[in-house]
């Protein structure tokens, strides 16, 4: 890389960062200016609803297969199944992901050996 | 809590990078993918490894360095490959009230991902104060590590690794939305919720599969807030009363 790609680099590094770490700048100010116990009555009631549905957007994301054939469908429907089925008896993190994992592996698998 | 309770408790980064594990699944994937595409543009591997060091955003490293190597001007290269990080700018304030204070949390902000911000914001809650700073050093070095690492990975040896192992370059990723999955489930606490929650992942997911990722977390939040807040202001029937 030549020395003007360098500095574009750092100039995405820098903005990137700015963009990650500023508002909490700003979110800390006005947390302070609440008062000692702010609680979450400091954030915009918009900025609360906002979250969750950014969550939902990265797994709609995520959810479109590699393969997208009924073999890449039906891993990904039989994986969230059993990733949701987990969850619900365990309620805890890893395991579910786990076996919703080995569940969509295990679909991909049947799928090659049954061709 | 007891004094044997106190010596088994692990520390809390060792925790966060326990629960940070499952992301590991879709970053390396995708990390390897970055270095080889990378390296096919023509970046050196430690070059590479300074892209995923610094800039540390999947979607907007892989236009970096193709509009790069397709010899776009510089100013528009920063300029796109920073707009598909805007999103970022509502993970902080988000996690806010359950930072501790330290002069550290800013910094730390740099790991802010996607996939980070996901499950801080389930997480931190749950944990308690003194544990915070740990917990999300812990899961967010973890999961800035294994991009270098996939990284250089992918520059090194990314087209053996993809001949030798394509079943797990298929099958890993899975772990993103199943991880997802885990995290969104107790948010369905209403019909209000589920119908907003709902409507940003069909909507993402549509996005997706029309070619139109990089807008696709912005636009589907913004269609869920949409339904989120139509509900509420939905028009009463006369006799009736919404609820």
């Amino acid at each position: 890389m030549n020395d003007a790609l360098w500095l574009a680099v750092m100039a995405v590094a820098l903005g990137t960062l700015a963009m990650r770490a500023l508002p909490l700048a700003w979110m800390q100010r006005r947390l302070h200016r609440f008062g000692d116990d702010p609680g979450l009555n400091a954030v915009p009631a918009w900025l609360g609803v906002l979250a969750p549905l950014m969550i939902a957007a990265l797994l709609g994301v995520s959810l479109a297969p590699q393969r997208q054939d009924l073999v890449g469908w039906l891993a990904t429907l039989i994986g969230g199944g059993v990733t949701l089925a987990v969850w619900r008896s365990t309620r805890a993190l890893g395991w579910p992901v786990m076996a919703g994992v080995a569940a969509f592996g295990l679909v991909v698998i049947v799928a090659r050996m049954w061709a | 809590m007891s004094a044997e309770s106190i010596r088994h408790t692990p520390p809390a980064w060792l925790t966060g990078l326990r629960e940070a594990i499952p992301l590991l699944g879709g970053y390396v994937p995708v990390a390897v993918s970055f270095g080889l595409i990378a390296a096919q543009a023509g970046f050196s591997t430690w070059e590479i490894a300074a892209i995923s060091t610094l800039i540390y955003a999947g979607a907007s490293q892989f236009l970096f360095v193709g509009m790069a190597a397709a010899g776009a001007p510089l100013w528009l290269t920063v300029i796109m490959t920073l707009l598909i990080n805007v999103r970022h700018v509502v993970y902080a304030p988000n996690l806010a009230p359950w930072l501790t204070a330290s002069r550290w949390w800013p910094w730390l902000m740099h790991g802010l991902t996607d996939q980070v911000f996901a499950l801080a914001h389930t997480r931190l809650p749950q944990i308690a104060a003194p544990q915070r700073l740990g917990w999300f050093t812990g899961a967010a070095v973890l999961a800035w590590a294994s991009w270098i690492a996939g990284s250089v990975l992918g520059a090194v040896s990314g087209e053996w690794l993809t001949r030798r192992w394509p079943l797990a370059g298929e099958v890993m990723p899975f772990a993103l939305p199943a991880l997802f999955l885990v995290l969104l489930a107790p948010r369905f606490t209403s019909f209000r919720w589920s119908l907003a929650l709902g409507a940003s992942v069909a909507t993402a997911l549509a996005l997706t599969l029309g070619g139109l990722t990089n807008v696709s977390i912005p636009l589907a939040a913004a269609c869920g807030a949409l339904c989120f807040y139509a509900f509420k202001h939905r028009p009463r029937i006369m006799g009736r009363t919404g609820s």
